[in-house]
């Protein structure tokens, strides 16, 4: 757990809250605005090939009026998973791309787009109808939302 | 009735014979094909959204503990080889049109076979969005495989059936 350790320091800059999703897989919330130089600084400090980002995972919470996106990573020299989770408002879905910093980005943005409808500022390959059938797409619905009418 | 008019029905009755000629070799083509395939059926495998689990038991029935090789049946490398097109899984609307492709790219004597629940009506996947049902819907199924997912042993026997190759109790046949 020490390697998660070091992660949390370098993060703490960026963190505003800490849980567990399950043992060994520690879960830091991070500012929506902060999430690529978040990113950035883990990269930098672990290393260009010690980052592989494995899912990202949107969750509607119509209740609270957010969308959470659950970023995980997975760090190669520890062997370990980490989750950063951001939450952005579900009348603005808006978050920066990682595509700079982490290419593999790409084809969980664009699932998240296409599903959930989350803007990511600075991808331009975002399209509709990537995974969803071309006749949703094209009403305008996003399928995972959970007020959708499918 | 003048020369041309003439000449032209003898052309008509030409071009009807060869007609003929050519669809009787299609029709003796396609018996030939169809008895060499009996013996020789090779497959085409295709995953049109399943969960994973019928394309196991697909590649568990090719394994020599099923030793399907016995009776001359391959994993072809191409659907264009491909006598049997062995569909897994749901059909989406995204693989409808791939599949409805790769079916018209098979050559001349062809078979479906669709296995599993998903593959039959949309299992679990049924009344989905995304989803166009079973593999009935899209391309001409010859025959099904229940189950989910369906033993080795039964993949292996509906090809046989299929194939005239087993015989069938009268109380099983539909």
């Amino acid at each position: 757990m020490s390697g998660t350790n070091n992660i949390e320091d370098a993060l703490s800059s960026y963190i505003i809250g800490r849980d567990t999703v399950k043992p060994n897989r520690p879960r830091f919330h991070i500012d929506a605005g902060n999430l690529k130089s978040a990113i950035a600084l883990l990269k930098q400090c672990l290393g260009d090939e010690a980052l592989y980002l494995s899912n990202i995972i949107g969750v509607d919470k119509v209740a609270e009026g957010v969308i959470e996106l659950n970023y995980f990573i997975h760090v190669v020299p520890l062997g370990n998973t980490i989750v950063i989770r951001v939450t952005v408002p579900r009348d603005k879905p808006q978050v920066s791309s990682l595509i700079d910093v982490i290419p593999g980005a790409l084809s969980g943005e664009c699932e998240a787009y296409d599903l959930l409808g989350v803007e990511f500022i600075g991808n331009r390959y975002l399209r509709r109808g990537f995974f969803v059938p071309v006749d949703v797409a094209s009403r305008g619905v996003f399928p995972l939302r959970k007020d959708a009418k499918v | 009735m003048c020369m041309g008019d003439s000449a032209s029905i003898i052309y008509y009755r030409w071009f009807q014979r060869g007609k003929a000629f050519i669809s009787s070799i299609a029709v003796v083509i396609r018996v030939l094909m169809s008895k060499l395939i009996r013996y020789s059926p090779w497959l085409a495998h295709f995953n049109t959204g399943a969960c994973n689990g019928c394309d196991i038991e697909v590649l568990a029935s090719i394994t020599p503990i099923y030793d399907p090789e016995r009776y001359g049946v391959k994993l072809s490398p191409s659907v264009r080889h491909g006598d049997i097109l062995i569909v897994t899984g749901v059909v989406t609307k995204k693989a409808a049109e791939r599949l409805r492709r790769l079916y018209e790219q098979m050559p001349g004597v062809k078979y479906v076979v669709a296995v599993g629940a998903c593959a039959y009506d949309g299992g679990v996947f049924k009344g989905s969005y995304s989803i166009s049902g079973g593999a009935g819907k899209v391309i001409p199924v010859d025959a099904y495989v229940p189950g989910c997912p369906p033993r080795p042993e039964e993949i292996l026997r509906a090809l046989l059936i299929l194939l005239n190759r087993e015989r069938v109790k009268e109380s099983e046949r539909h």
